[in-house]
């Protein structure tokens, strides 16, 4: 199965990330060494693109079984779904790669940056894995290897108590959605009697409704928890924020991916489409996700918790896509679920792009300025053109704006709720075309959003020193920025590049699709209407233009300073008036001295969200179980009497219930 | 021939925006018992902006220089999408109501990035306020045309305009008129009309486009106000074609086409008239009511797509 070119590049690409890679950094600390490593890892990613686009185009790709090697069977393969994300995978690497180099090392000391590129590798491999996965065992290694190595990476950067009990909350968290994943699995293995997906997918047919359902609920839970859905996004804000950047890059931009994989594999692929009720509990669930994800974000001032938040965001629309795809299939519209199926896939891709390339531009603003506290930024555009430039171009693609990637995928969801009102005879038919309103919804808020975070970052007068004396970023983290910068572009203006596969693999995962036409008519629109609005605006630039620079009048005082500028706190001031039911904030005002309420000396204020899910929901059920564990303790006595007495007991009610059983 | 008559749609609405512009400020002066300016008044401010000296603030950066083009070229793009004298336009018939939404969302989004580039208090006061009525704009927008996308089964707003045509005025049933309704509420929100914002105000409590626009000027700000004038015209023109289409050619004859402007002429000034009289006679909302005023059309948009359950047959 491994001949040819192509199986000699994945095993290449295999072999660089898990041994090469590594045994290079342990063998040496030299400089050397360590470029050498990065030079392999952008190799290895580029032979990864290579073998996905080809066994894309000729199936079947590459088979690998270790199956005789391994004491459960491990096999990987790639069939079209497997070759998406692997070159969702790989194609991300290569610049996050490239940012990463440079970065690293201006932030790590030697020894570091040794752990942190062999990590790094690990955590490439492991998603790998898990894409490529063809047996339910490979599948839950790669799964616990990305978990345990992402943790990895994030207390490289330090290991305060605040950040172990963030990593404590991850690592919990991504632990019970593996428990579901996996039970996931021996729910399948007595139908299958085998973990090989090829067997579970013809094990599927002949198994009882129920069976289904528990299946369904237990992928939709533990891929939730993995992809963020609220309210099992808990960990996301947490740990993606503290992580180095281009790590953070990786964890938003390809490893949220990995659940949206895992769950089209199981709910599409494996189930061909779960219960009627399927789609509107998904639907619910990403409507809320989508929702408080981008409220959550805008009120953020820390610009990497506000990026995190937008991933929660942007999963919910994607798990928008995919519920629409579900309740077309209950419905028995194959046309419908596959269209929403190729806009939650191709939104998948977007935000792969866009997120890394903001989390990467996070990273080289906090590597010119030191902060990425948004109210202490300002004016970077200046001091920063290219950073800034492909920071626009993300903020750009993930509000959604037309001529930018993000957009597409949005209209592509649009219009598959739009098609949900030619069903008949169901509910569906309103609720899909309602489902605009809360999708339009999050987008304004996400326009908001961005506008936000570019003007704060960006625009206007540096609000600190930090930001005053900015660098540009690297030659190397702007090379990374511009391969991310121009996927978003050249996806935005032509989407037929990845329009055209994504049909041709939703073909395989919803028999009897046929070609939607909505796919067909965006890709060739978007390059008409990029012409009229380049070309107009290229005409208007023709005008003869005088300019003089002059200082805003400043109502008499003696000039404009960084203090009269709106800040990203004030920006987001009347979306969080209007939604503060939703915030529920807890404002604290302090004036000193406390008696001269008039003439205060200084005033203090505090303004702070008080949804919390931990509180909500996540302490009752702690403490549930807590208390439960307490209750149990009191069997334990200490006294040898009380356990004879239990074991006599057991044996007892044993007998018992043998003798009733025959 | 019908591709030369899309693209003088389109010059028309282009053109004839300041004309929409002028026409309003008239009717308004004769409302409150002034006598106002000439209706070519917006024609030669434009000229003489565009002729004038641009001042830029010391601060500002690039995006503030590129952001009236790209709200321009998005302007232009979205007139582009809706008919004017018969059932068609430059795009009308390839993209649909969600691409014309978004373009001048698109428009939205870099307006605002250039009043936050001017490093001044009011920029920032402008464009955060505009994102709160923008934000909340979208929902209502897209769900009043969603309700008469269902109902001619067709997302090209061309389409949806041929199917209109095609009934009686008799006709028209409960959708209609509260996505009608929905619709004219939003479009207000959208072109920062009274009640949501006053476009003649510069008073820092209240002003929501013009707070954005203050430190342009020269022919960035021709640009910023010529597009805003597009973008009222390209509404009107919009909420004429879904609503009130009858009388459009059906084919591309000289004589249909006359009638149809004309027609369309006479249309568009019962809408100025009712908009005129709307900001003569409506104060402006508080900031904070607005959200309500848009959860009003929401609202009504919403039942409006429920409505159409009944009504499709």
């Amino acid at each position: 199965m491994l001949t040819g070119p192509i199986g000699a590049a994945f095993v290449f690409l295999l072999a660089v990330l898990s041994v090469l890679v590594p045994l290079i950094l342990i063998a040496s600390r030299a400089e050397g060494a360590r470029r050498l490593a990065v030079a392999l890892i952008v190799t290895a990613s580029f032979a990864g693109c290579v073998v996905a686009v080809s066994s894309f185009l000729r199936q079947p790709g590459p088979v690998l079984d270790l199956s005789r090697a391994t004491p459960f069977p491990f096999s990987l393969a790639v069939d079209r779904l497997s070759a998406f994300f692997l070159l969702l995978v790989c194609a991300v690497a290569i610049p996050v790669t490239i940012f990463a180099a440079p970065y690293f090392d201006l932030h790590y000391s030697e020894r570091r940056r040794n752990w942190t590129w062999g990590f790094f590798s690990m955590f490439l491999l492991s998603m790998i894995v898990v894409v490529t996965a063809a047996t339910g065992f490979a599948f839950l290694v790669g799964w616990e290897l990305m978990t345990l190595v992402s943790a990895g990476l994030i207390l490289i950067e330090g290991d305060s108590t605040e950040r172990r009990h963030n990593v404590f909350i991850y690592l919990l968290m991504m632990h019970v959605g593996a428990a579901a994943v996996a039970a996931c699995f021996f729910l399948f293995l007595p139908y299958s009697h085998s973990l090989d997906f090829g067997a579970i997918r013809a094990a599927c047919l002949g198994m009882p409704g129920g069976i289904r359902a528990a299946i369904f609920l237990a992928a939709f839970v533990g891929f939730g928890a993995k992809a963020g859905l609220i309210p099992m996004h808990l960990w996301l804000p947490r740990a993606h924020p503290i992580a180095p950047s281009p790590v953070s890059a990786l964890m938003s931009g390809i490893m949220l991916k990995t659940a949206v994989y895992g769950f089209v594999r199981f709910a599409f692929d494996f189930l061909a489409g779960g219960p009627w009720w399927s789609g509107y509990v998904v639907l619910v669930v990403a409507a809320v996700t989508g929702l408080l994800g981008i409220l959550y974000a805008i009120a953020e001032n820390d610009l990497k918790r506000l990026l995190a938040y937008s991933s929660v965001e942007n999963i919910g629309i994607i798990f928008l896509g995919l519920g629409t795809s579900l309740m077309f299939l209950a419905h028995g519209a194959p046309l419908g679920a596959a269209l929403a199926l190729v806009a939650a896939l191709f939104h998948a891709f977007n935000h792969a792009l866009f997120k890394s390339l903001l989390f990467l531009g996070a990273g080289a603003i906090s590597n010119s300025t030191d902060s990425v506290n948004l109210n202490e930024l300002g004016g970077l555009q200046r001091r920063m053109p290219f950073t800034g430039a492909a920071v626009l171009i993300g903020c750009c693609s993930i509000a959604g704006l037309p001529l930018f990637n993000g957009f597409v995928g949005e209209w592509l969801t649009f219009r598959s709720f739009l098609a949900g009102s030619t069903l008949i005879n169901t509910k569906a038919q309103i609720i899909l075309p309602l489902m605009v309103g809360i999708l339009a919804l999050i987008g304004g808020l996400a326009a908001a959003c961005f506008v936000k975070t570019f003007g704060m970052a960006f625009l206007g007068r540096p609000r600190s020193t930090g930001s005053e004396q900015a660098e540009e970023a690297p030659i190397g983290m702007r090379v990374g920025l511009a391969l991310l910068s121009a996927g978003c572009l050249a996806i935005g203006i032509l989407p037929g590049l990845l329009l055209r596969p994504l049909v041709t693999l939703v073909q395989v995962l919803v028999p009897g699709a046929g070609v939607p036409e909505e796919t067909l008519s965006i890709a060739r629109i978007i390059p008409w209407t990029a012409a009229i609005v380049l070309g107009t605006g290229a005409l208007v630039a023709l005008f003869k233009r005088r300019e003089r620079i002059a200082r805003t009048w400043a109502c008499g005082l003696p000039g404009l300073t960084s203090r009269m500028q709106y800040t990203s706190t004030v920006f987001s001031k009347p979306i969080r008036f209007v939604f503060a039911r939703v915030y529920r904030p807890d404002r604290k005002v302090e004036e000193l001295p406390a008696d001269q309420h008039y003439f205060p000396v200084s005033i203090s204020y505090r303004s702070v969200r008080t949804t919390s899910y931990e509180r909500a929901l996540y302490r009752p059920f702690v403490d549930g179980v807590v208390s439960l564990a307490y209750r149990l303790r009191r069997l334990q006595t200490g006294n040898i009497q009380v356990y004879l007495l239990y074991i006599f007991l057991a044996l007892v009610s044993l007998l018992t219930f043998l003798r009733f059983q025959r | 021939m019908k591709i030369t008559l899309d693209i003088l749609q389109v010059l028309m609405l282009i053109l004839g925006a300041p004309l929409v512009h002028g026409i309003i400020a008239r009717l308004k002066a004769r409302l409150q018992r002034r006598r106002g300016a000439s209706i070519w008044r917006p024609y030669a401010e434009l000229f003489k902006l565009l002729r004038k000296e641009e001042l830029v603030p010391p601060t500002s950066s690039a995006v503030f220089r590129l952001a009236p083009i790209v709200l321009f070229g998005a302007t232009v793009c979205a007139a582009a999408f809706v008919p004017v004298v018969h059932a068609s336009a430059l795009l009308g018939s390839r993209g649909d109501f969600f691409l014309f939404v978004y373009m001048l969302v698109l428009g939205r989004f870099f307006l605002s990035l250039g009043a936050l580039d001017g490093g001044s208090a009011f920029g920032g006061m402008g464009a955060s306020r505009e994102a709160l009525v923008s934000s909340l704009a979208e929902a209502p927008f897209l769900l009043g045309l969603v309700a008469i996308a269902v109902l001619a089964t067709r997302a090209d707003i061309a389409g949806m305009v041929a199917w209109t045509l095609e009934q009686n005025i008799f006709n028209i049933s409960a959708v209609h008129i509260l996505a009608l309704t929905s619709l004219a509420m939003v479009i207000l929100a959208e072109t920062g009309r009274m009640p949501v914002d006053n476009p003649t105000t510069h008073l820092e409590l209240t002003m929501i486009h013009e707070g954005m626009v203050l430190e342009y000027s020269g022919r960035s700000l021709a640009l910023v106000e010529w597009a805003s004038a597009i973008k009222l015209h390209t509404m009107f023109a919009l909420l004429i074609a879904l609503f009130f289409p009858w009388g459009m050619a059906f084919s591309v004859s000289g004589w249909g086409v006359v009638v149809a402007l004309l027609l369309y002429c006479a249309k568009t000034a019962v809408l100025m008239i009712l908009l005129s009289v709307i900001e003569s006679a409506v104060a402006k909302l508080r900031m904070y009511l607005v959200p309500d005023f848009l959860g009003v059309a929401s609202a009504l948009s919403a039942l409006a797509v429920i409505f159409t359950m009944w009504v499709k047959r």
